[in-house]
């Protein structure tokens, strides 16, 4: 699969198709891989493929460093494909800009990332191009997509809010989490506007809350689950808990799942006027 | 001063220590990470790790803190400043590279003006260091003039000569009176302790850093070795010696606070100017600043590298950008 | 009024803050003014265009200012001056609030209503039901402890009344 991720990136180099090939290579130690931007065919052999290719790449889209190398080839995951719709129908990105190479995956991480416990996506469901052989992707029902929640929301609300408020305060502001999400493309965050300082910028626990609420809201009905926030967390806040929280309560309440179709609505930025209002008074 | 402290006396140690009204601060685990905090008995203690996940900074320079209180009404302004914000504490079982940080941001937090904050917090908190029994592919304190068992910085030095058994030895005076206090729980070394120190392979020659980096502000290594960096400040949070800042007024139109809080170099804002312009605009920019900063101006300024190779922010770099590799490949470069 | 003299000593008094669009609750609430309707003095209005413009920062610093209770009330669904403001704000607030309780806070300190310009009396209901839940529940105590470093949310309610730098 190696081999034919490098011909492939080789020839898109060669023929000029792209300027640039954003790929994994290898890390700095073997269970680590690194992102590498391949712009000459004779340095295909810097990319690589295994089990610990678990970032999402897409997050390159955004900066402005790896933009000005020119059109690229990107090397996706099925999960990571679904970013790419969402950043498609954000207006992100044009479909023209930017060549999908499509990887079929098995599961990454080690021990496996619980993002693909329960993949639905083990074949992109975009590409330009697809590496590996094809594989079905299977519906996973409903409870066991979110059956990682379980055991939180059954909590009473003080344990809740213990838990959450142990694991806030070890928040120390450093926005890996924003800065690594693809989704998170704002030039300028929320939390780095100060007139009015919407949110405390201290980590303290007031600012630490509603910093991990807002960041999280801000991705309801849009994040795909690529977990990359979680994984890049220096302080190990399992913040993937709350995306998936509120995936849950979107496709619970709208009947939505983000970066499946690039023709559906996206849920934030439409209604239905039987939505639910059951707890409106 | 030397001494021998048995493993089955931390129990002692730390109960005594309490007596003694001090605050214990030691590794302790929690899920995948290993962190400096305060615990209460020695068996909240964990000492199988190569390095804490956070660094002894904290405990001198927190994430986050108020450095004044005020009321305004029509006529006038009062204004409160913090006290009790030095405790009198040990911190138990940090690491030597993290020990010796304390004597290289002493330079800068008494530099042009005393900060209290940082002073007086030295003068409460006791280091007692123990030396590194392992290490990983991270470490590099050898390749910046350290040792995995470097007294520089701390009061008290462990190192591990037996399974249980761990030689004392005090490195200032405070370490000492601290040894005399606890007393009870030493016992007398042997004659020649057979030392239990980690190997940290030497990776580059700080002396060819320098004087390439005098050369090099532009250069293209800047640009391509940090394309994949994504801007967050992990590296320089997590770091012992990164000690940027940010002063700001949390208030409502009758009271507030001015807090400091931890600010990084590799934040977009970080040099953003009102106008809109930034000297800093890309990351490569904010990269070279890094590394400038910390084996160039420090070393100009202070005479001493802003670095002590513990290797945090290359294991927590979501993009897996590795700092000793960054200078090795100056090293190679200086070559040229 | 004349339910200040039923009130039992050291009673605790909620502050609630009340995000309402301009063109139906706002008109309701007036309503019950002119209407002379009584109804129990916790609550400061803040009014704003469409609840389809209420972003969920202002509830959290709402809190973060010391309110116990929110509530965030608009025209009913059809009825938006602006057409659409309030589907788009009910979206909103279906993940926003399973969110906050997730997070330990509990739903019955932030609530939704639809409320009319002719609904004066609906409105009194509306707030004297949120006034004795959250007098029920107590002062917001474990937010407000948030506060340690920054500024005191004790003494007057200066909870979300534009003071902020």
């Amino acid at each position: 699969m190696i081999e034919e991720l490098r011909k492939k990136a080789e020839e898109l180099l060669k023929n000029d198709t792209v300027k640039v090939v954003f790929g994994y290579g290898e890390g700095s130690v073997p269970e680590r891989t690194r992102p590498v931007f391949i712009t000459k065919p004779e340095d295909v052999n810097k990319l690589t493929w295994n089990k610990y290719c678990v970032y999402n790449l897409t997050t390159y889209l955004k900066r402005q460093e790896t933009r000005k190398l020119g059109k690229p080839a990107i090397i996706v995951k099925g999960c990571d494909a679904r970013t790419i719709i969402v950043l498609l129908k954000e207006c992100q990105i044009k479909r023209e800009d930017v060549y999908i190479l499509g990887v079929t995956c098995d599961g990454v991480g080690d021990p496996l990332a619980t993002k693909c416990e329960s993949c639905d996506v083990h074949t992109p469901r975009i590409y330009d191009d697809l590496v590996g052989e094809k594989k079905e992707n299977k519906e996973v029902p409903f409870e066991e997509r979110y059956a990682e929640l379980d055991e939180y929301e059954k909590l009473g609300e003080k344990e809740k809010w213990e838990f959450w408020q142990k694991q806030f305060s070890k928040c120390i502001k450093c926005y890996a989490c924003s800065n690594m999400c693809p989704l998170c493309f704002c030039d300028r965050c929320i939390v780095e506007k100060n007139q009015p300082q919407w949110i405390d910028s201290s980590a303290h626990a007031r600012g630490n809350l509603s910093w991990n609420v807002t960041r999280a809201y801000h991705l309801a009905g849009r994040c795909i689950n690529c977990e990359e926030c979680q994984r890049v967390c220096p302080v190990d806040i399992p913040l993937n808990l709350l995306n998936k929280k509120l995936a849950k309560e979107a496709e619970k309440n709208f009947d939505y799942r983000p970066g499946y179709s690039v023709d559906d609505e996206l849920a934030m930025s439409t209604y239905k006027e039987e939505d639910s209002q059951e707890f409106f008074k | 001063m030397e001494k021998l402290l048995n493993k089955n006396k931390f129990d002692t140690l730390i109960a005594g220590l309490k007596k003694q009204g001090y605050k214990t601060v030691a590794p302790k685990k929690d899920n995948r990470l290993v962190t400096l905090e305060e615990v209460q008995d020695a068996s909240e203690i964990s000492l199988d790790h190569v390095i804490t996940n956070n660094s002894i900074k904290e405990f001198f320079f927190p994430k986050t803190e108020k450095i004044l209180s005020y009321t305004l009404d029509k006529n006038k302004v009062e204004m409160e400043e913090p006290k009790g914000f030095a405790v009198k504490s040990v911190i138990f079982g940090t690491r030597p590279c993290d020990a010796f940080s304390l004597p290289v941001m002493d330079k800068v937090f008494n530099w042009d003006c005393s900060d209290k904050f940082w002073v007086e917090r030295r003068e409460a908190i006791t280091i007692v260091t123990i030396s590194c029994d392992k290490s990983d592919s991270y470490c590099f304190c050898t390749s910046v003039g350290l040792a995995p068992d470097a007294k520089q910085g701390s009061d008290v030095l462990l190192t591990k000569i037996s399974n249980d058994e761990y030689l004392v030895e005090t490195v200032t005076e405070k370490g000492e009176n601290l040894v005399k206090e606890m007393e009870s729980v030493f016992s007398d070394p042997p004659g020649t302790p057979d030392r239990q120190v980690a190997t940290v392979e030497e990776k580059f020659d700080l002396k060819k850093i320098k004087p390439w980096l005098d050369d090099n502000f532009e250069h293209d290594v800047w640009d391509e070795f940090s394309n994949k960096c994504i801007g967050c400040g992990a590296c320089t949070f997590v770091c012992p010696t990164c000690h940027c800042f940010d002063i700001v007024d949390e208030c409502t139109m009758t009271k507030g606070d001015r807090v400091k809080n931890w600010d990084g170099c590799q934040f977009t804002m970080f040099t953003m100017h009102t106008s809109g312009h930034n000297p800093r605009s890309t990351q490569g920019m904010r990269w070279r600043q890094r590394i400038m900063h910390k084996f160039k101006y420090y070393v100009e300024k202070f005479d001493s590298t802003l670095c002590v190779g513990c290797g945090r922010c290359s294991r927590v770099c979501p993009a897996d950008m590795n700092i000793s590799e960054m200078l090795e490949l100056i090293e190679t470069e200086a070559g040229k | 009024m004349s339910k200040a003299e039923a009130k039992p000593e050291n009673q605790f008094e909620p502050k609630i803050i009340a995000f309402l669009c301009n063109w139906c609750t706002y008109a309701g609430a007036d309503l019950a003014g002119t209407g002379r309707k009584e109804y129990q003095a916790n609550v400061r209005i803040i009014k704003l265009p469409c609840t389809g413009g209420i972003d969920p920062l202002f509830l959290i610093k709402a809190f973060e200012r010391g309110a116990d209770g929110i509530l965030v009330s608009g025209c009913h669904p059809g009825d938006c001056h602006y057409n659409s403001g309030n589907y788009h704000a009910r979206r909103r607030w279906n993940v926003f609030r399973p969110l906050l309780e997730f997070c330990g806070i509990n739903p019955d300190r932030i609530q939704f209503s639809w409320i009319s310009a002719a609904e004066g009396g609906k409105w009194v209901e509306t707030i004297n039901g949120i006034v004795d839940a959250v007098r029920e529940l107590g002062p917001f105590e474990s937010y407000q402890k948030l506060n340690t470093i920054g500024p005191e949310t004790t003494g007057e309610a200066t909870a979300a009344s534009g003071e902020t730098g």
